[in-house]
């Protein structure tokens, strides 16, 4: 007890004089341990604003719709036929006609789809309006989701295939899959208003909304003989689509979030414990004497592993701790379906087990960063310790000889990045991990912007839908990239310290100051073109991996490759500061210390 | 051409550096004047805590006085910039330190480079260069050695050669031999004793009566001040007559 009680002493003591960096480790392990709750929370997201919204919108059990094309036509009574015939169906409405338009309004000109209705409710998929009234003839109601996208208000007037709507409502549905390409941008008209918009090009479509006897069993009817004759009536384009699909559809950019907000909790959770080494390294040069005057007054060196451990344990608490809050109050704007479905955003909470996870992994973190040089230091002989003899600086002889044909300042800087192989193999996977991340979310944002071109025929300056990827690949970007910052201004620090003597004896022997702060620069910028020499692939890699396509929506090789004098501007700036300090310390001071 | 210069190569006038202040103060120097002809060697001797390190540090642009002023092969020290010391040092001053301060990752051939590479010398120049100074100090054969490999008298002749590779005009020894026991500081001695007769302007901080011995001239300091050759006690011979004449 009484040395529990020590240990924890000596920990706090420690963290209490060395702030800075302790709130830098919980920042870093705070940011991952977000992430990681995050992840887990949305893992547990339920699906309550569909429910809700099938339920007041008496969503279908099965969507049914066929496309006519320019040479081939058939009347809707026959192809929907072998559907309402079926023995599992005891409900139809419809069949709607849909017509495929252009739509503008506002400067913007996209494409969207309209579906003819009646001014009399339906029984089965009866749209609910949240704003104005149900459609009238010569009025148009907008999809909320379609209406939030771009901008549209009840009062404005929009444009179709040219003809002008005023827009008199805004709705909501379980008859669409809002995330499927074809039926994302729905405007409801009456009947003959859409027969009216169809083109030779693009001729009528339609779709039959249906009930069935076990709304449970609606993907198997998919096979079942009902269900293959429609799909062989009909040589048009065809759509059967069960009502969990759409369901799930509903989910799926909070499914596709959660999978990139686990993909990088890793990410962050490796670049954080890279940081935190360097960070823990770093005070461990300052810290050697300290530990070899504790043992050199008899604390075993279990004891002294057990100080420096508890201390990062703590810091690891604190910050999942910190994480598990910042989660809570994030995962509401996460999990919020969107405009497309009603209902307040349901709010999950973190499981026990998600807690514990969280809190496992930050101590599994901590631990990691800490172990190696902990048990190295606590290892040393006592009057190694005390000598600071502990800290024997590595030899690389090739990169000695050959920055011998070198400025000085290139000589000074390789030589000072090679002579702690371990900090600096930290660093540059620190900045690889962000450098990788930014690829990724360039070519990602990239693609986005693809996508949302082709949507539009017009330039899309003023349509901007809001996608919550782009705001989570926002946030990560920015997190890792501060993440990177502080690591990196660790290591130069971390180097600064540790190459006072090299550069007090390089100014002794006619170095000048800016000369030295070039090194020190050039000792951290040789990391950063490393990782942004491997960032760029590895980024470029993890977009393909989690699904990304390259080809015609890559982003151009130049806006890729501005990214390596990027990474090596942004390091040098962030060095510049710290680098200079070293460069201008007493040489006298420094020198007679011995 | 340094070389060729007439008068003193080194001049110190009313030197002062203090540390601290209020109750804290310190002064470590305290209106200290001398001058170094071309090939004189100067030895300064005087109680640890005395000043002496600080004096070196002062007259090598290590340290920036608070009061007085060094010249240095002709040019004023006091006013330049950081930067321009260290272009003057790379040709002008050699340094040798207590602890021989070898960079502990470079071979002692490499240490003995370092100086040539920043003076702006080839690469290939400062091989030869280090190769003739690590012979000339009698390591050639110890060249590839890392300074954990090398003895203690090894390491202060390594970094003697480091400190003439540039053939400076004058080189600043701080207790060159304080870390040595007598039979290793023998070697380095007797390096010092050739460098003295080959007309190497020496000025060497040392408690070693051999050094004093054989230098043209030795200062006494106490109190950060040079002391009159009276308080040199059991000293007599040739070198007092130098002492006398120290305050300019
Ligand atoms: N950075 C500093 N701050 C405060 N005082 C200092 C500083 N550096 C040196 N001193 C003080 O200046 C005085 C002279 O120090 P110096 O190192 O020059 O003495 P020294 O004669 O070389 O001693 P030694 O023979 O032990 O090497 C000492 O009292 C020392 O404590
Ligand atoms: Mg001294």
């Amino acid at each position: 007890m009484g040395r529990a009680l020590l240990i924890g002493r000596l920990a706090i003591g420690e963290l209490r004089r060395r702030g800075l960096e302790s709130a830098l480790v919980v920042l870093m392990l705070a940011t991952a341990t977000t992430m990681l709750a995050l992840g887990l929370v949305l893992g547990g997201a339920s699906k309550g604003s569909f429910a809700l919204t099938r339920a007041l919108t008496r969503g279908p059990d099965m969507v049914a719709e066929y496309v006519q094309t320019p040479d081939w036509s058939l009347k809707p009574a026959t192809a929907f036929a072998p559907l309402v015939r079926a023995p599992a169906v005891i409900g139809a409405s419809g069949p709607y006609p849909v017509a495929f338009v252009r739509l503008r309004a506002r400067g913007m000109d996209v494409l969207a789809q309209t579906e003819g209705r009646d001014r009399a409710p339906a029984a089965i998929d009866q749209p609910l309006v949240t704003a104005g009234n149900w459609v009238r003839p010569g009025d148009a109601v907008i999809e909320r989701s379609f209406a939030d996208q771009l901008g549209l208000r009840v009062g404005d007037t929009i444009a179709l295939n040219g003809r002008p709507f005023p827009v008199t409502g805004i709705a909501v549905t379980t008859g669409l899959d809002v995330n499927l390409w074809s039926s994302q941008d729905t405007v409801w008209l009456v009947r003959a208003d859409t027969e009216g918009l169809a083109t030779r090009q693009h001729p009528l479509g339609y779709v039959l909304d249906v009930r069935l006897a076990d709304p449970s069993r609606a993907a198997a009817f998919l096979n079942s003989p009902a269900g293959n004759a429609f799909c062989h009536t009909c040589s048009g384009m065809v759509m059967l689509e069960p009502w969990q699909w759409i369901g799930d559809a509903a989910y799926r950019p909070i499914a596709r979030n959660q999978g990139v907000l686990v993909v990088m909790s890793w990410f962050i959770a490796i670049l954080a414990t890279a940081s935190i080494a360097v960070v823990v390294e770093g005070r461990m040069i300052g810290q050697t004497r300290r530990v070899g005057l504790l043992k050199a007054v008899g604390a075993t060196p279990r004891m002294v592993a057990a100080v420096l451990l508890a201390e990062n344990l703590l810091l690891a608490l604190a910050a999942a701790a910190l994480g598990l809050a910042a989660a809570h109050a994030l995962a509401p704007l996460l999990t919020n379906p969107g405009d497309g479905l009603l209902g307040p955003p349901t709010a999950p909470s973190l499981s026990a087990a998600s807690t514990v996870i969280v809190l496992a992994a930050a101590a599994a973190i901590a631990l990691a960063a800490t172990l190696v040089p902990t048990v190295r230091t606590a290892r040393a002989t006592t009057m190694r310790a005390i000598t600071d003899a502990a800290n024997v600086p590595s030899r690389a002889p090739a990169l000695i000889t050959f920055s011998a044909w070198l400025p000085f300042p290139l000589l000074f800087g390789l030589r000072l990045a090679g002579r702690r192989p371990r900090r600096t193999a930290l660093t540059i996977a620190s900045m690889t991990f962000a450098v990788a991340w930014v690829v990724t979310a360039i070519t990602l944002q990239h693609q986005i912007n693809f996508i949302n071109r082709a949507s539009a025929l017009t330039p899309p300056d003023e349509y901007h839908p809001t996608n919550p990827l782009t705001q989570v690949i926002t946030v990560v970007s920015v997190a890792l990239v501060i993440a990177a910052a502080i690591t990196t201004i660790f290591s130069t620090w971390t180097t600064v310290m540790d190459a006072q003597r090299p550069s007090a004896l390089a100014r002794a022997f006619g170095a000048t100051p800016r000369q030295i702060a070039a090194g020190l620069t050039v000792s951290q910028v040789v990391s950063g073109l490393a990782a942004a020499c491997l960032g760029i692939p590895a980024g470029l890699l993890l977009y393909a991996t989690v699904g990304g396509r390259l080809g015609p929506a890559a982003p151009r090789a130049v806006s890729v490759l501005a990214v390596i004098p990027g990474t090596m501007i942004a390091v040098a700036l962030l060095t510049a500061i710290p680098s200079l300090l070293g460069a201008r310390r007493s040489i006298a001071g420094i020198l007679r210390t011995d | 051409m340094i070389r060729e210069l007439r008068g003193p190569v080194l001049w110190a006038g009313e030197l002062c550096k203090e540390y601290g202040g209020g109750a804290g103060l310190v002064r470590a120097v305290d209106r200290a004047s001398f001058a170094v002809s071309v090939g004189e060697s100067v030895a300064i001797v005087g109680p640890s805590g005395y000043g002496k390190s600080t004096l070196l540090y002062l007259l090598g642009g290590l340290e920036r006085p608070t009061a007085g002023t060094v010249r240095l092969a002709g040019r004023q020290l006091d006013g330049m910039t950081e930067g321009e010391l260290a272009r003057l040092r790379r040709r002008a001053l050699g340094f040798v330190f207590q602890a021989s301060h070898l960079v502990e990752e470079l071979s002692a051939q490499e240490n003995v480079e370092l100086p040539v590479l920043l003076a702006g010398a080839s690469s290939r120049r400062a091989r030869q260069r280090a190769r003739e100074l690590l012979t000339q100090v009698g390591l050639a054969d110890r060249a590839g050695h890392l300074p954990s490999a090398l003895s203690g008298g090894e390491s202060q002749r390594a970094a003697i050669a480091r400190a003439l590779v540039n053939e400076p005009a004058v080189v600043l020894a701080d207790e060159p031999t304080g870390n040595l026991d007598t039979a290793t500081g023998a070697e380095v001695l007797r390096l010092f004793g050739q460098l003295h007769a080959a007309g190497q302007t020496l000025v060497v901080v040392t408690h070693d009566e051999r050094i004093a011995a054989m230098s043209d001239r030795v200062i006494f300091m106490r109190d950060g001040r040079f002391v009159d050759q009276s308080t040199l006690a059991g000293r007599a011979g040739p070198e007092l007559g130098a002492i006398s004449g120290l305050d300019l």
